[in-house]
């Protein structure tokens, strides 16, 4: 493989892919060409999970991987005189079309298959057919050939697949051109695969035609990828398996498998020493999962033991666990770090065909069993044609669930029978009990510094390590008192480290990953139960060959150690004499490089001397002696242990004082630390405490720990990980403003895109600090990172700008606005683009020729700013002044008033967010832009909480809520776990309202690019790149610090690589992030944006003086509170105001325009060339790197530079929900209601959501309901049945659904129930997908059976009964009634404020499965609850009706026995006896 | 920090008692009562804690004023009274005597419409309620650098540059030509706003810190400048502006036309009760009297003369009372106190024989801003007026007055005659002479006493790095 370089601000790495996949199997063994064939329909089936390029052809990839079909391969082989022995294997290999290169390739996988001691037994050229690619995979198709092996007499099956392996990775590193792909190799299994769209597969490979080739398992896979770059090798499925999701942890992941490489030794594999690398490091990370599940195959592990080691379930702090299970995953988690992120695996090895989920369930998979002894899975159900009567079962896989195959013994193994298997393979249980000790934590640790530095040694440690009063109060304290992190507002306004003059932690140029898009993020808080901290302390050993030994471990529950902690693993009676101390205080003389380069060797050594624990410590400073920074240390000694192949046997210990806040700690860790002491906390908090200034000392370290350990989880979760083993050495962070030279040596491996500061710039900064840290009469430094101080660091809205501003636009005096400007154009280098200058483009123009200010205005938009965040006056003057100009106005998430609907307050960009706040039909219609807010700039990854006490009326009636109840935003959309689904999501807004644009907001960083590539695939016309900078109404003082990229990165990036793949032309580009005059627009347009969005200028203009006191709720200038005293007599702000304020930026644009001899801002777009990187005013400024930023390298000429089209149309035209609107409109004008009938296919898509866009346009959400149509449905619906329903549409389904039915329902009803002729159990049948009725805000849903994961999730108002529900049922709830009449899964009600539900708990476990943190449960007395008996009763009377619900009868019939087994469930803030009151209230 | 975020609109602004005008005009003594700590800590605790403290950077010394307000409402009050020493050596006088109305108070994001935090009656409290605690600045860190600073000049600028020399360990000398320290603090600004008592625990402290004051010394006729020269490593000066600026009018020289400072410097020598007749106590008592001006000084000299028992004071100013540069709050308690004031008037002439008789003014009105941005006033043609007088005092400020001995030391001055310093580089306030820093009015022109104490300090800061302390 050659190394692909990255390009300008691209790199292949970013890549993400997604899909539609499954498997079907016949249980039997029994092979037959049907099984091929309707596994091929379904794939076509599933092709709106895919990307399809405009020529309608090419695709993504797509492909399968069947079990190996000997007799059609004997026959084909035998006609071209070929001969195979008992037993042979075969390959499919892509080779060059160069014949040299060809014939090269072929010759390596010849000798070295005799190198094996294999047979080599002929080459066969696969029939194709290019006609069926594309235009762009034409251009690189492969030679695709397929390889045949013998075996020699008497081999193994197992020895044979082996020797295989053997022989594909040797011939894999030997072949050094870059198109040869050995797809697959194996006795059991072939794959067909190529970059072409599903629905003609089998013209590509008439093989796949021809009847004789028959196969008793045929998995496949629909690629959807963020880029366009045909890449025949990227499509799947590998060799064993196919893979929908992602996996975040996948650099830690292939550190460690290199790490461990000798733990993969067995006995049963030759020498794997040549297999190096032992997994890919690049490409995609699905195809490196499959690398190493291969390896742990070939080291003797079966699948399904490899699988669950890979990929495990929630065991930490599930409740109800087999404790024997229980073992099986604490044993190997020792071992081996999960592979974290969403996932959807299908696999076979031939002996097993398998599907399993990741933890949290983030991907669908249905599967259905029929009659004639089938198992199909697949991301969806209903993928091809069975006969309901021939089910003999459905369902969907939960969370971290398994279901595999057995097809030897044509069973179906279950989850528990799988941990059933799994469990008896060896006594973990009896091998953990003996060697696993704990590290005591019953014991409060009462001293927070047992042996206290006086004060003027404890002054120089604070100096040393730069610790201000600032952040000893405003952080330290904050954590300590209140056990968890600071709130603060606004964003962040002060320059990255690398700019700064200041001198910055090193901690300060780490970006923190967020997932966005491809996958999501957790909610750390309300899904806790996914979460672990678990830490390790111990030697691995082979993977293989395991033993009691391998038990032998130091838990811990938790990576922050107390002093106690620290004494007791360190103690001798713990593992002996068990550490080596490496001192990072290092003599001032030494240079970095050296410094680290000693004491890696030292690492070294320790490890050879069989220590267990490297303890990294910076306690004992010394003068004369420098500090090393604890990061540069531990990433550096990692990196070195993991190239030395050592990294395994020991564990990195850093007691430091250097880590204050949780970013820190996730920095170390993620960086390879295993423990962190942070003792330089513990002496400042006891030297607060002895000050007298905090309470109750005592608890105070251990408020900090749990506070450190909330925003790890916060930022674990905020990229979708939920276990610190698989964040340990994850390295998920984008490094901005160090050089390479640094990030080699310590950080290798992470993204680092700009160079900076290099070992010299690091050590100069701590010896300046060290200048102070030894003058005891200097005071520690006030700080000024978070608040302006003067001669602290630099801040863009600093009073001056912020008052200047203020001045100019209540004046109206453009003069004034110079003033303005002129503070901000020559301010000190704060960002990156402080450091482009703009170059003339042609002589200069008479202004008057230049464009005029109403066309640059309509370039602007306000930033999404809720009315919760802003006061109603603020909010309404932002929209009156934005239509005044013509330009728009984002609503922000929250709803917006209906009568504000049609007039100029009107926010023309109504936006989406992951609460689904007031989302309904008539909102959606009403806007003319629909914002996907995916991410926010200052806290991306993160949701948000409105507490109670801010949710007034207003607020409750525009959000659905009751006022006093609190409101959560999920971390992720639920309907967004990836690219897939945002497509879908896309998909139905289009739907609801054809005439809007669609905009997703993105936040910078890495990968960004790709990512909206994707998104336009999604069918975007907008796409915007906040900058880090964004503001905030409320959020944690770290996320605002250390998340989210410059714009200028991301938008960069974004235009290169939506230009490289052609896709700039499709989609408008918009940028936000402390735009403040006419250079940032000029200087945004240049780098590739169209529009431009502005928050915190508009905000000032109206009055807003920066006071970052939003999270209050007394915003002193009534801008960002909701108080009525601030809101009526302090708030000055005015339309006028604003409007002056774009007028300003707009003519000053203008000018500059003018100046650089232009008469349009569209000639300016994408002219990268006009800017020119300059040199900084410091040496780490201009070391700085910024030619990726204005590259246009590997990119054509003559791609577009800006938007060409007027919408990006998608790809499925809908026609069914045309054909229902062609027959239903009439009686919508006429207001007449009716009835009609359709069938539906899986591929049928937001049935209902074109109705009741129309309805909600001429009739509002409401205005239907007294003469409804009914829409009569029959078949398998697609996804999101009866999305933005109304009141007016009733939609039946006869059969079953896919995900997110009723999302955002508004009212009406829809029902599903199984048809007459089912034949299996309905109450356990899983009827409906996953995310049903989110963010619904009112109507009902009866289906007759069960439903996925998160049923009703953040359900504000729809009454809804089921039979059955996934995990996480009614999390976020907040309005509306749920009934459950069966199981439901774990975590039901986490975050629910609101609403109430009714669960049937016939086995009696609902107490473990229901989140206590804010919901109670009470049983139904005849005594006190009549009116609910009544009212249950009434709700259960109305599914029978719907739905037919034979359990329904069941029920009603044997009322009085049922009834003591249902439980009310409802928020603890709410009385049990005005539930139904209110309920009737709303109505 | 877990302060209640809607305090500042529930507890309303509250000012410490003031005595009412008809008491308070009977006497010198200061008219403002102290805080107890209750109510300190309910005044501080209105403070929002803004992102952007607009307090702290409209303050000449930025005092971390959020932060020690915030340990006021906590009670910390040593904390608070050593933060507040971080940046600034006089903080208990700049509580008294700026003008917060204009900094401080004046940019607090409350100050539209709600009301200020008090800042400055909280700063004085701080200082004033610690110090009489036993409060000490802890020098028990320092260590001594073993080099020596001569300081000429005990005004507030050669105060603060003491105060941030001892805390580094460099010890200073301050030789001043009167016989108390204070500079304008004692002399210039009258007791019923600075008790000269205040000066003097000031002076108990600094000596405290080592700070050594040699008085009845003018340097440069009692001491040779180059003996300063000589005894220390390096020199700083802050001698103030003592050059009066003059109207430019006739009648200036008629008796009854007093100059402000010697009118005010000699009030206080009779308040402290100083026994020397080369300042004659200047008695307004029973005059009718006009005060030109409309600065602080003006302001000061309006009061002392009611308090003198003057029968009438008047001011009259050139401009509007919107662009008066004076305090609002001096301009409200001297309106208190019975001062009339004439806006728009500018004086043309004194009139008299050969004792004062009268002002001649003009009224103007306010045309558009100069340069500085404050509105230029125009005379109006046809409005001139005679205001009787028996005394006149001016109160036009001052201008620098660099001693004839700068030359032989290469002391640059800038043609405005205010010393040439660095105002780059590591050792800023240095003037041409290596040796020799100097800060404050004779710098910067004369302004407040809040700048000259900044600048102390930060030449303080050039002498530190200069003797590579």
């Amino acid at each position: 493989m050659t190394e692909r370089i990255a390009q300008g601000l691209y790199d292949p790495a970013f890549e993400r892919d997604s899909c539609g996949f499954g498997l079907i199997a016949n249980l039997d063994d029994m092979p037959s060409h049907w099984v091929v064939e309707t596994a091929i329909s379904a794939l076509a089936r599933l092709t709106h999970r895919g990307a399809v390029a405009a020529d309608g052809k090419t695709g993504d990839g797509c492909g399968l991987l069947i079990k190996l079909p000997e007799r059609f391969l004997r026959a084909v082989a035998e006609e071209q005189g070929m001969q195979f022995g008992v037993r042979f294997a075969a390959g499919t290999v892509f080779l060059s079309q160069d014949p040299d290169l060809a014939a090269t390739a072929r010759k390596a996988i010849e000798t070295t298959v005799a190198e094996v001691g294999l047979e080599h037994a002929g080459w066969r050229v696969v029939p194709t057919d290019p006609s069926a690619c594309g235009e762009r995979a034409l251009r690189t198709l492969p030679q695709i050939e397929q390889v045949f092996v013998n075996a020699p007499d008497g081999m193994s099956r197992g020895s044979f697949n082996r020797r295989l392996f053997l022989a594909r990775r040797r011939a894999e590193n030997r072949i050094t051109d870059a198109e040869t792909y050995i797809a697959s190799l194996s006795s059991v299994t072939i794959s067909y695969k190529g970059m072409v769209m599903p629905g003609v597969l089998p013209d590509f490979f008439p093989d796949l035609r021809d009847p004789r080739l028959e196969s008793s398992v045929c998995m496949f896979h629909q690629r959807f990828s963020t880029n366009t770059m045909p890449q025949w090798r990227l499509a799947q499925p590998f060799r064993f398996l196919a893979h929908n999701g992602e996996i975040n942890t996948i650099q830690g992941n292939r550190n460690w498998a290199q790490a461990r490489a000798k733990n993969f030794l067995s006995d049963k594999l030759d020498d794997i020493s040549d297999l190096d690398p032992i997994i890919s490091l690049t490409g995609s990370d699905s195809s490196s999962l499959d690398n190493m599940l291969e390896v742990m195959r070939a080291g003797g592990m079966d699948v399904l033991q490899a699988m669950r080691i890979l990929l495990p379930p929630a065991w930490q702090s599930v409740d109800d666990i087999d404790p024997d299970v229980r073992a099986f995953y604490e044993f190997y988690d020792s071992q081996m770090e999960p592979w974290d992120g969403p996932a959807g695996i299908v696999l076979t090895d031939g002996r097993y065909a398998a599907c399993c989920l990741d933890r949290n369930g983030l991907r669908p998979a249905r599967f259905v069993i029929t009659k004639d002894r089938h198992l199909t899975v697949a991301s969806e159900i209903g993928v091809y044609d069975y006969d309901e009567k021939d089910v003999l079962t459905k369902g969907r896989l939960g969370p971290g669930q398994m279901l595999a195959v057995d097809l030897v013994n044509g069973v179906v193994l279950e989850n528990d029978d799988i941990h059933d298997i799994l469990k008896t393979r060896a006594p973990y249980k009896k091998w953990l009990k003996k060697g696993v000790r704990y590290l005591d934590s019953e014991l409060v640790d009462t001293h927070t510094a047992a042996e206290p530095m006086d004060p003027n040694t404890l002054a120089s440690y604070q100096k040393m390590f730069n610790l201000s009063r600032e952040e000893l109060n405003d952080i330290v304290a904050v954590l300590a008192e209140r056990a968890q992190e600071a709130v603060g507002s606004m964003g962040d306004d002060t320059p990255m480290a690398v700019l700064s003059k200041k001198v910055r932690s090193p901690f300060d140029y780490f970006r923190q990953q967020f997932a966005q898009v491809t996958n999501p993020p957790i909610d750390s808080l309300r899904e806790r139960i996914v979460m672990s901290l678990q830490t390790n302390i111990g030697r691995e050993s082979s993977l293989f060959d395991i033993g009691p030994e391998h038990a032998e471990q130091i838990c811990i529950n938790s990576p922050i150690l107390s002093q106690r902690k620290l004494r007791q693993l360190l103690s001798d009676d713990m593992h002996g004499n068990n550490h080596s101390f490496i001192d990072l205080n290092v003599d001032e003389s030494l240079s970095l490089p050296a410094a680290l380069e000693q004491m890696c060797a030292q690492a070294v050594k320790a490890v050879d001397d069989g220590k267990l624990i490297l303890l990294l410590s910076d306690r004992y400073l010394v003068p004369g002696k420098l500090p090393v920074h604890a990061l540069l240390a531990t990433g550096a000694v990692h990196h070195h242990l993991v190239r030395k192949g050592l990294r395994c046997d020991v564990n990195i210990v850093v007691e430091t004082g250097v880590a204050r806040d949780p970013h820190h700690f996730a920095c170390l860790i993620g960086y390879g630390a295993t423990l962190v002491y942070p003792y330089l906390v513990y002496q400042s908090l006891h030297d607060i405490a002895q000050r007298g200034n905090l309470d109750k000392q005592q608890q105070l370290g251990r408020n900090y720990r749990r506070g450190i350990r909330k925003g790890l989880f916060k930022i674990m979760s905020k990229m979708g990980i939920s276990s610190v083993s698989s964040y340990r050495g994850a390295q998920l962070f984008e490094i901005v403003g160090l050089h390479d030279e640094v990030v080699d040596r310590c950080f290798t491996g992470t993204t680092s895109r700009i160079q900076g500061s290099n070992f010299d710039d690091l050590k100069s900064d701590q010896q300046q600090l060290a200048v102070t840290a030894w003058k005891p009469q200097l005071t520690i430094e006030q700080g000024g990172l978070l608040k302006y101080v003067y001669g602290g660091e630099y801040h863009c809205y600093n009073p001056d700008v912020v008052t200047t501003l203020q001045a100019a636009v209540r004046s109206g005096d453009f003069e004034k606005y110079k003033d303005y400007a002129a503070l901000v154009n020559n301010r000190p280098v704060a960002t990156l683009r402080d450091l482009l200058l703009t170059k003339v483009a042609g002589p200069a123009v008479p202004l008057d020729e230049v464009e005029p200010v109403e066309d640059i205005l309509v370039r602007f938009d306000s930033a999404g700013m809720s009315l919760g965040a802003l006061s109603p006056e603020a909010h309404e003057s932002l929209a009156i002044a934005m239509n005044r100009m013509g330009a728009r106005s984002n609503s922000g998430e929250g709803g917006e008033d209906p009568s504000r609907y049609g007039t100029e307050r009107v926010s023309k960009i109504k936006q989406v967010a992951s609460g689904r706040f007031g989302v309904t039909a008539e909102y959606l219609v009403n806007a003319e832009v629909i914002q996907i807010k995916i991410a926010q700039g200052a806290k991306p990854g993160e949701g948000g909480q409105l507490p109670g006490h801010k949710v007034n009326e207003m607020i409750a009636r525009l959000r659905f809520a009751k006022p006093g109840v609190g409101l959560i935003s999920p971390p992720p959309h639920h309907d967004i776990y990836s690219i897939e689904d945002l497509a879908q999501l896309i998909f139905d807004l289009k739907q609801v309202n054809p005439k809007a644009l669609v905009s997703v907001k993105l936040v910078a960083e890495p990968g960004v690019g790709t990512i909206a590539a994707g998104v336009v695939k999604a069918y975007a016309d907008l796409i915007t790149i906040s900058g880090y900078d964004g503001g905030t109404g409320a959020s944690p003082l770290s996320s605002v610090k250390y998340a989210g990229s410059p714009w200028e990165l991301g938008l960069s990036e974004t235009h290169q690589v939506l230009r490289r793949n052609d896709l700039r032309g499709k989609v408008r580009l918009q940028t936000d992030g402390g735009l403040k005059t006419g250079v940032d627009v000029i200087k945004a347009a240049m780098l590739g944006a169209e529009s431009f969005g502005f928050g915190t200028g508009p905000m000032v203009a109206l009055g807003c003086k920066y006071l970052r006191i939003c999270h209050l709720n007394n915003c002193a200038t009534g801008v960002a509170t909701q108080n009525s005293t601030l809101r009526s007599e302090f708030f000055i702000g005015l339309p006028d105001m604003v409007i002056n304020f774009f007028r300003f930026v707009a003519e000053d644009t203008r000018e500059l325009m003018a100046e650089l001899g232009v008469r349009k801002l569209e000639e300016l777009i994408g002219r990268v060339d006009l800017l020119q990187p300059e040199l900084g005013d410091t040496d780490r400024q201009s070391r700085l790197d910024l030619a990726p930023i204005v590259s246009a390298e590997g990119i054509a000429r003559d791609a577009a530079q800006f938007c060409t089209e007027l919408r990006n149309d998608p790809f499925d035209k809908g026609e069914l929900a045309e054909e229902m609107v062609r027959a239903a409109l009439p009686a919508i004008e006429a207001k007449s209601g009716g009835r009609f009938g359709f069938e539906v296919k899986n591929f049928n898509r937001s049935i209902g959501a074109r109705l009741s866009g129309e309805i909600a346009r001429q009739h509002g959400n409401e205005g239907m309901r007294d003469a409804p149509i009914d829409i009569l449905l029959r078949g398998t619906a697609g996804q999101s049945l009866g999305v933005w329903n109304v009141s007016g549409l009733n939609l039946i389904l006869i059969g079953d659904a896919n995900d997110y039915v009723g999302k955002g329902m508004a009212g009406g009803r829809v029902v599903v129930r199984p048809p007459e002729d089912a034949d299996y159990l309905v109450r356990e049948t899983a009827i409906i997908g996953n995310t049903c009725l989110y963010g619904a805000t009112g109507g009902q849903l009866f289906a007759a059976g069960t439903a996925g994961e998160r049923f009703a999730v953040r359900n504000s108002g729809a009454t809804a009964v089921i039979e059955g529900s996934g995990d996480h049922c009614c999390e976020y709830m907040t309005d509306g009634v749920v009934v459950v009449l069966g199981r439901t899964g774990i975590n039901f009600g986490a975050g629910m404020t609101g609403g109430f539900a009714y669960v049937l708990d016939i086995d009696r476990c609902f107490v473990d499965r229901y989140n206590h943190e804010l919901i109670d449960i009470h049983r139904i007395t005849p005594e006190t609850m009549e009116v609910h008996l009544h009212h249950l009763r009434s709700l259960i009377t109305q599914h029978v009706e719907a739905t037919g619900s034979e359990w329904g009868s069941q029920i009603l019939d044997d009322y009085r026995t049922f009834m003591p087994k249902f439980w009310v469930v409802k928020p603890k803030a709410a009385e049990l006896g005005s539930l139904i009151a209110s309920l009737r209230q709303a109505a | 920090m877990s302060k209640h975020p809607l305090q500042f609109l529930e507890i309303p602004r509250k000012d410490p008692a003031k005595e009412d005008a008809e008491e308070r005009i009977k006497h010198f003594d200061e008219i403002y009562e102290s805080y107890d700590g209750a109510s300190a800590a309910a005044q501080a605790g209105r403070c929002i804690a803004c992102g952007n403290p607009y307090c702290e950077w409209k303050c000449p010394v930025h005092n971390y004023i959020p932060n020690w307000l915030d340990l006021i409402e906590q009670g910390k009050l040593f904390e608070a009274a050593e933060l507040s020493h971080q940046t600034n050596s006089l903080p208990e006088i700049c509580g008294r005597v700026c003008p917060q109305d204009r900094l401080c108070e004046g940019a607090c994001t409350l100050n539209d419409g709600i009301g200020a935090v008090t800042i400055g009656s909280i700063e004085k409290y701080i200082t004033d309620e610690a110090v009489k605690l036993g409060w000490r600045p802890d020098m028990s860190q320092v260590v001594d650098s073993g080099k020596t600073v001569g300081i000429v000049g005990a005004g507030p600028a050669g105060l603060a540059a003491a105060d941030v020399l001892a805390r580094q360990g460099i010890r200073s000398v301050v030789y001043d030509a009167y016989p108390d320290i204070g500079g304008l603090l004692t002399y210039g600004i009258p007791p019923f706003k600075l008790e000269k008592e205040v000066v003097n625990k000031r002076r108990e402290i600094l000596e405290g810190m080592g700070v050594k004051f040699v008085l009845n010394t003018r340097i440069g006729e009692d001491k040779p400048f180059d003996e300063l020269l000589e005894e220390f490593d390096a020199v700083f000066l802050g001698m103030g502006t003592y050059n009066y600026v003059r109207g430019g009018f006739a009648g200036e020289d008629l008796p009854g036309v007093h100059e402000a400072l010697p009118y005010l410097v000699s009030n206080v020598y009779r308040e402290l009760a100083y026994d020397d007749d080369s300042i004659p106590y200047i008695d307004l008592a029973g005059k009718n009297v006009v005060v030109l001006g409309g600065g602080d000084t003006g302001m000061d000299c309006n009061r002392t003369a009611i308090r003198q028992g003057a029968a009438s004071v008047r001011c009259a100013y050139r401009r509007d009372e919107e662009n008066m540069p004076g305090s609002r709050r001096e301009v409200a308690n001297s309106k208190e106190e019975g001062i009339e004031f004439l806006f728009n008037r500018q004086p043309l002439e004194i009139v008299g024989k050969d004792h004062v008789t009268g002002v001649k003014v003009i009224e103007t009105q306010m045309s558009e801003p100069g340069s500085d941005g404050r509105r230029r006033p125009e005379p109006i043609a046809g409005t001139e007026q005679v205001l009787p007088a028996d005394a006149v005092v001016i109160a036009f400020g001052f201008q620098p007055d660099p001693p004839a001995w700068f030359e032989d030391f290469s002391i640059e001055t800038l043609p405005s005659d205010r010393v040439r310093v660095a105002t780059v580089g590591d050792y800023i306030h240095q003037t041409s002479n290596p040796k020799v820093f100097a800060g404050g009015d004779m710098v910067r022109g004369s302004d407040l006493v809040v700048t000259a104490v900044f600048e102390g300090r930060e030449a303080a800061k050039g002498i530190a790095a200069y003797l590579g302390v």
